[in-house]
């Protein structure tokens, strides 16, 4: 009988079982019920939003010859936007379109997603190790900030920021120095120095990738000798050493380019720096001049006469040279003016005008200028000329590499990195509330190593932080990224909370932009795909990432 | 008593324990343990499970604390500062009983890792002394696989590599045949019997009866957190001075 059972698996009799109760019969209906569901759903919403556009048609896809059209649904972007900005990270003016507004929106949201990102990882990676501090107060400090941070929502905690922390602070006259360092905390925000790269960091860029090439080259052929000789040499040391050699003559090198110059009139006649000396005490007309300072205290002068006669200089808005022809001046004694200028052509017809002598400027700039001012000169007939014809160029020569220190001037700061109250108080809620989600996904990812991992480490001799950056952290990796992605978008995400602070973002931007036009279905479509692209190409990212990650293992 | 003292203290002794005390919480599982380990020299450590002979061998590298007593290794003498600590760590390498190896880097990886980092090798060197060890304990053509594709017995190997490339002047074993299936016990086993033979100063807690009575020089019984007997084999097999060690001996042997 046993012969007789046929090969394969026995037959389940299905026949018997009602169809209602068949999984596989269940299983297609539960599909085909779900699409129905989804195709009514969807075509309600189609149907609603093209009733919607049609009906709003009429208002919003204007054509410039009146009629509408689809086409024309982003014609309106072109007009003047005609609201001030208070963050630009590129020139902008209320007379420039929507379009550039908004894409000073999408910098700045880009600005403080990236820097926030970096620095919640910063954070919550190390408050997610101090979680697992074998110090009691380390741990219990990280805990009471992450409980604290998670449980309350952001919007609060922005709002507490901005209005009770930032805005507490003094006032400008008033600010905080900490520790007498060069940097200022005010109700204005925080003030950093920064460096300003000038023109010729290129040449010492080139410089440093020779040091590193030639680095790598003398380290390589020093292993191999010891090798050979069998004897250690610091070849640590040396490398270090030809390294700083090269980017030593690189900067002596990079430094005696011309980085930026001074455009002046030909009525100046300017052939060298104290020229300009000599203009102011020509204008304040007391022939044996040659000291303001000393000439004010006796009285000679006044202070009035002395601001009548400074020298009007006019800046490129963040020219890097305007620190240093400033401070030339205020070395000199010689009393001047500034007017900061956001754009070059602004500048060129402020010159043209006679407002300003002197225009500062990177040296590529400048030399435009001068090309495009003798044009304009070329082609005004003669008696229209204002300070008498062709202009002439002052260069100066400066480090490739400057710092650039915040100081007081009026009621502003000048020079340094500026971060406003509104962009501080988004790119710190941001970072404190994300680095409390990463810190706990950190420690998670920790402890999912197991124990034997850090008792090896250990026992051969790693050293702790070794063993973190060796061992643990890049085994956590793998079980850290996926929920860490779904924290830097929900960051990116947030950032449109900048609302609440008036921070000028994308979201906010285009607030403003619907409320003037009346555009809103355009501009909402353009914040989805804005803040789409930005989810797309951090998942991308960190999906590139974890791949490479992954096939580390087997 | 005194005598033992001054015998523990001598120049020879790469390990001196003395009145060693460790406690889990309320927990007391070292009871004033005093050994000392010479030069060159096989020790067995056995004793029913939950006896501390993990917790013992552990304190030596100071994987885990101990809270009295003392303990010199290669003259160091074991205390908070991190220098010793290291110091230590150096020379005396470990083999566990779950391998311990490190999943994400492969098998010359895990080798070189701690030679390149804490003996600050060149990459060359440290990748020639693994090959060394790898091909010692029978497996050079692993080198470019990842732990999680090898055998159990094949993995231990690997740690023991890893162990030796460190050039470690002792080296301490706990059950490091326990988690493998019984036809790759016998392949560390002759790993281990080898490495004994070469010289090195070995400290391992096992059950293999067989390795302990033919490879040891002596054996140590721990029960509750205390020595119990140290004796040569044959005399701790055939001719136990202890009640207690009697009665383990029954209970292993005739299960
Ligand atoms: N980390 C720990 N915390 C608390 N108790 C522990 C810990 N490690 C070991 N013990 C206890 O210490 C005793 C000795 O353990 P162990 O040294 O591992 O014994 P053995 O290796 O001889 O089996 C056991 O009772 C065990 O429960
Ligand atoms: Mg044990």
């Amino acid at each position: 009988m046993a012969g007789e059972i046929p090969p394969g698996p026995p037959s389940m009799g299905q026949e018997s079982i009602p169809f209602w109760r068949d999984g596989r019969v269940l299983g297609v209906l539960a599909q085909i019920a779900f699409v129905i569901g989804f195709i009514i759903v969807a075509g309600w919403f189609v149907s609603n939003i093209l009733n919607n556009i049609s009906s709003l048609g009429s208002s919003q896809f204007i054509c410039q010859d009146g009629g509408f059209s689809y086409r024309c649904a982003f014609d309106f972007m072109e007009a003047d936007a005609q609201f001030d900005i208070s963050e630009t990270p590129i020139d902008y003016d209320p007379s420039d379109s929507y379009w550039r507004a908004l894409g000073v929106g999408a910098l700045n949201t880009v600005k403080v997603t990236v820097l926030g990102i970096i620095f919640a990882t910063i954070l919550g990676t190390l408050v997610g190790i101090a979680r697992l501090s074998p110090n009691w107060l380390v741990s219990r400090i990280a805990l009471w900030y992450v409980d604290l941070l998670r449980n309350t929502p952001l919007v609060l905690q922005l709002i507490f920021l901005y209005f009770s922390v930032l805005l507490g602070l003094p006032q400008i006259d008033s600010a905080i120095q900490p520790l007498g360092l060069p940097m200022f905390i005010s109700q204005r925000g925080v003030n950093l120095p920064s460096f300003e790269f000038m023109p010729s960091f290129a040449i010492l860029m080139a410089f440093i990738i020779l040091g590193i090439i030639q680095a790598q080259v003398l380290w390589v052929i020093l292993g191999r000798q010891e090798e050979l000789t069998g004897k250690e040499s610091n070849r640590l040391t040396w490398a270090i050493i030809s390294f700083i050699v090269v980017i030593g003559i690189g900067w002596i090198v990079s430094s005696n380019e011309t980085n930026q110059a001074v455009l002046t009139p030909a009525s100046m006649r300017i052939r060298e720096f104290d020229d300009f000396e000599q203009i102011v005490l020509n204008r304040l007309d007391v022939n044996q001049l040659n000291d303001i300072a000393s000439d004010l205290e006796e009285g000679l002068i006044t202070q009035d006469q002395v601001d009548e006669a400074a020298l009007k200089i006019c800046v490129l808005r963040d020219a890097p040279s305007e620190t240093n022809f400033t401070s030339q001046l205020r070395r000199a004694d010689i009393p001047y003016e500034v007017k900061r200028t956001t754009r070059q052509d602004q500048s060129t017809s402020s010159f043209i005008e006679g407002d300003c002598e002197a225009y500062v400027g990177p040296t590529a700039v400048i030399a435009a200028e001068r090309d495009a001012m003798d044009n304009i000169i070329a082609a005004t007939p003669e008696d229209d000329v204002v300070n008498g014809g062709a202009a002439t160029m002052l260069q100066l020569t400066e480090n490739p590499i400057r710092l650039s220190i915040p100081r007081i001037e009026g009621f502003n700061f000048v020079g340094g990195w500026k971060m406003t109250a509104e962009f501080t108080a988004i790119l710190l809620g941001l970072i404190l509330n994300t680095a409390a989600s990463i810190a706990e996904i950190v420690r998670a990812g920790i402890q999912s190593v197991s124990k034997g991992q850090t008792e090896a480490a250990r026992a051969l001799g790693l050293s702790e932080s070794q063993r973190l950056r060796l061992v643990i952290l890049p085994q956590a990796l793998k079980v850290i990224i996926p929920p860490q992605t779904s924290q830097y978008l929900n960051l990116a995400k947030n950032s449109s909370l900048a609302l609440a602070v008036a921070y000028p973002d994308f979201w906010n931007l285009g607030n403003t932009t619907i409320n003037q036009s009346g555009r809103s279905i355009q501009i909402i479509l353009l914040v989805m795909v804005f803040y789409l692209s930005i989810s797309l190409s951090v998942s991308g990212v960190l999906n590139w990432y974890n791949r490479r990650n992954q096939l580390q293992e087997r | 008593m005194a005598e033992a003292k001054t015998l523990k203290t001598t120049g020879d002794n790469v390990i001196v324990c003395n009145e060693v005390q460790k406690w889990y919480g309320n927990y007391h599982a070292l009871r004033g343990v005093s050994m000392s380990v010479r030069s060159g020299e096989v020790i067995v450590i056995l004793g029913p499970s939950g006896s501390g002979k993990s917790t013992f061998i552990r304190t030596l590298n100071r994987l885990e604390e101990h809270q009295g007593g003392d303990i010199i290794v290669d003259g160091i003498t074991l205390s908070h500062d991190v220098r010793n600590i290291a110091e230590i760590r150096r020379e005396v390498g470990m083999v566990f009983q779950q391998f311990n190896l490190f999943p994400h880097l492969t098998v010359l990886e895990n080798i070189t890792l701690a030679p390149i980092h804490v003996r600050k090798w060149s990459r060359e060197r440290a990748e020639e002394v693994a090959m060394k060890w790898l091909t010692r304990v029978g497996i050079p053509e692993q080198a470019d696989k990842y732990p999680g594709q090898l055998s159990g017995g094949q993995q231990q190997r690997v740690a023991i590599a890893r162990t030796l490339t460190m050039e470690p002047k002792i080296l301490l074993f706990d059950e490091p045949t326990s988690a493998l299936d019984p036809e790759m016990i016998k392949e560390v086993l002759d790993v281990m019997r080898d490495l004994a033979n070469s010289g090195y100063t070995i400290l391992a807690v096992t059950h293999e009866m067989g390795f302990a009575r033919t490879v040891a020089d002596r054996i140590i019984f721990m029960d509750a957190g205390q020595i119990v007997e140290e004796n040569t084999p044959d005399n701790f097999f055939h001719n136990p001075k202890e009640e207690r060690t009697k009665k383990f001996l029954n209970q292993i042997l005739n299960h």
